[in-house]
């Protein structure tokens, strides 16, 4: 009996196998090097999230269409635990060992720094969603894209902003982690301080792994600035709301890089998160929409029905993405397998792309940075996330200045 | 002046924090030898029991510290009872192996279930604080130091009348001769690692009041308890607050009148020095082989 029973699972993992070798040919094997544990794992699972919503809605459709015939597209990730060497050296495992047709940018500058050297070096074209440092852009690739703006860039709303709030905030102080991404946050909001009139009084960039934020931003709090803009990410964000309450610490604004539009943050924080401002790059009431997602606000309704919370901005900027190496493919008629000379061809046509989404218009520059895509502010009013700025994408004016800990 | 009195007492109040989750790290180890590795999971565990009461049942974090305190002594026990005791007569080097992987273990564990959220306790009182002519002292890192002395001064009554206590004395002391005199050794131990465990745990309930929490959270605090314990001396549980003060006060005043990246410098230049010219900790009373 137990010699019948494993000769079935013998067979039966055979025919697994057999037809997982001809299905393999039927369809786009995608990999994704992404944090899916460590301090970027919350934000590396919304990455996750966002590439398989994407999946799963091409392939209830039947897959990606190229030439008449029908290929689902099968996700394949692996975690780099946020490390950024692992990264590279899972983006090389998806790519020699997998032999994966195409791959996916994960998330965070870092990871994506690291990964996307080894797909150019393979000549696979990455589009990343969720990794903005200038560094990025700088190094000649060919084959590296992402569908935000530079992350210097993707701050300048959230200081622009001032010149619609009055009376107008004269000093400000900035903090950031001192992590790539948080700290080209930084270096951004002072470039457009510097452009505003607003006088920095005070800049520091710390540990990420910084226990206690009280002592640093008591020093802050010392040089009384109109408003603390801060580069940071989620844990970030959430830690500089907890100190400052604590130390009792009200500037007249303050504003975060990233971390407030993940949804976590103002359920986790509940009404301390109110009045917060954040840079983002897309709102569900932008005026968008494209042949697949729908409009902007049909995207943030499905995804809200698939996984039960609002997708971040960078949840949308990489479903758009993977969206948009689906337009390209299904161009320029690649078919699975993906061949070297495809991947070449796929990259060129994503330097020509000038695709509209459902998150804005993704327009590929030279360097590979996303040309065409405004800076958004967003900001939490009754613990919902509002449109401010700029003024023609706003949904609310916003809420200035911010009210005292004690008097809320 | 302000300022400096203001990052004075913002020290002292995180040093009570640092104390607080590093008393129980000192007991293990003045008691069995053993460096913990997954002490941080055991800030972690409690700081969730305190979360997960909050947020589903909706209890008052500080009501919730009885339910850590006792889960995790049960937690803690078994543990002990069951896994540690079968290497704890081993060298040094397979306890540490072993609380690594009970890390690993506890860590992956609790990411699998509760997955990579950041999550704190907000209550309708979080954030509050007193302001003393300026001077703000937050109330929850105010209850933290509280429950650090209460801590420090229950050990010590424990350890030093009552008879649980003076067999764990018994035990750190000389394990053979104890076993000789009648002490069962291995329940010792367990007893031991459970109240451990469980005074860490009820640290985690109040760090969950100001703190982010998320599964993967432990380490860095198993490495600031180790730093804590080697400066107030290994094995002597007062030297937990000594050792969470200087830390406390010498990272606060680093990050005010420097810069927040030299504070974890400091620490461990801090820790460097004392091994080298004070291995016995500040007060002279660890335990030094």
């Amino acid at each position: 009996m137990k010699r019948l029973c494993s000769g079935l699972i013998i067979i039966g993992l055979a025919v697994i196998l057999a037809s997982g070798v001809a299905m393999a040919q039927q369809k786009f094997r995608i990999g994704c090097a992404d944090p899916l544990t460590g301090t970027f794992g919350r934000d590396g699972n919304l990455v996750k999230d966002a590439y398989t919503f994407w999946a799963d809605l091409i392939n209830s459709k039947g897959g990606i269409e190229v030439k008449g015939k029908k290929y689902p597209v099968e996700l394949i990730f692996l975690d780099d635990k946020s490390n950024a060497a692992e990264n590279a050296k899972f983006t090389e495992k998806l790519i020699t060992d997998d032999k994966v047709d195409l791959i996916l940018g994960g998330f965070g500058s870092d990871s994506v720094f690291a990964g996307s050297a080894v797909a150019e070096k393979y000549k696979y074209p990455l589009i990343s969603g969720a990794a903005s440092s200038n560094k990025l852009f700088e190094r000649g690739f060919k084959y590296y894209f992402a569908t935000l703006g530079k992350a210097t860039e993707e701050v300048r709303g959230c200081v622009d902003l001032v010149q619609i709030l009055s009376p107008k905030p004269k000093t400000g102080a900035i903090i950031g982690s001192d992590i790539l991404f948080t700290a080209l946050a930084a270096e951004g909001f002072k470039k457009y301080a510097a452009q505003n009139g607003i006088e920095i009084v005070y800049s520091e960039l710390f540990p990420i792994t910084l226990q206690d934020y009280n002592s640093m931003l008591l020093k802050v709090k010392q040089k009384n600035p109109d408003i603390l803009f801060v580069g940071s990410h989620l844990m970030v964000a959430m830690k500089t709301i907890k100190a400052m309450k604590e130390i009792d610490f009200t500037p007249k604004m303050v504003a975060f890089s990233y971390g407030p539009t993940v949804p976590d943050f103002a359920k986790s924080l509940g009404k301390d998160a109110e009045y917060v401002f954040a840079a983002s790059e897309w709102a569900p009431n932008l005026p968008y929409k494209d042949p697949l997602f729908g409009t902007a606000r049909e995207f943030n309704e499905n995804y809200f029905k698939k996984y039960g919370r609002n997708p971040d901005y960078v949840e949308a900027a990489s479903a758009a993405g993977a969206y948009a190496m689906q337009i390209a493919i299904e161009k320029l008629g690649i078919t699975p397998p993906v061949k070297e000379e495809d991947r070449v061809k796929l990259m060129e046509e994503l330097h020509k792309q000038n695709l509209t989404t459902f998150y804005g218009v993704v327009k590929f520059g030279a360097d590979g940075a996303n040309e065409a895509h405004p800076p958004v502010v967003v900001q939490i009013q009754n613990g919902k996330l509002v449109n401010v700025f700029p003024k023609d994408a706003a949904e609310a004016a916003p809420w200035y200045p911010m009210k005292p800990w004690k008097e809320r | 002046m302000q300022l400096f009195i203001q990052s004075l007492i913002t020290g002292i109040l995180l040093g009570g924090v640092y104390a607080a989750y590093s008393a129980g790290f000192s007991l293990i180890f003045g008691v069995m030898g053993v460096v913990n590795i997954f002490h941080g999971e055991l800030v972690m565990l409690g700081a969730f029991v305190t979360y997960w009461m909050f947020t589903l049942l909706k209890i008052d974090p500080f009501l919730t510290i009885p339910f850590s305190l006792v889960s995790m002594f049960v937690f803690g026990f078994l543990v002990q009872r069951y896994v540690i005791n079968r290497v704890v007569e081993a060298p040094p080097m397979i306890s540490y192996i072993l609380t690594f992987g009970i890390h690993l273990i506890i860590a992956y564990s609790a990411l699998w279930v509760w997955t990579a959220d950041f999550r704190t306790v907000t209550t309708s009182y979080s954030g509050f604080n007193a302001d003393i002519g300026g001077i703000i002292i937050p109330y929850a890192r105010l209850a933290t130091f509280g429950l650090a002395l209460i801590v420090v001064v229950g050990l010590y009554i424990l350890l030093y009348k009552s008879d649980v206590g003076r067999a764990i004395q018994a035990t750190a002391q000389d394990k053979e001769v104890a076993r000789l005199m009648g002490v069962k050794v291995h329940r010792i131990y367990a007893i031991t690692f459970g109240i451990g465990a469980a005074i860490t745990g009820v640290a985690g309930s109040l760090i969950a009041t100001y703190f982010i929490i998320y599964p993967q959270m432990g380490l860095p605090y198993t490495i600031i308890a180790f730093c804590v314990v080697v400066l107030g001396g290994m094995g002597y549980i007062p030297g937990a607050l000594w050792g969470g003060l200087v830390l406390g006060v010498v990272q606060s005043l680093t990050a005010t009148y420097l810069n927040s990246g030299l504070s974890g410098a400091f620490s461990f230049i801090l820790l460097f020095v004392m091994l080298i010219v004070r291995p016995a900790g500040i007060v002279g009373k660890g335990i030094v082989e």
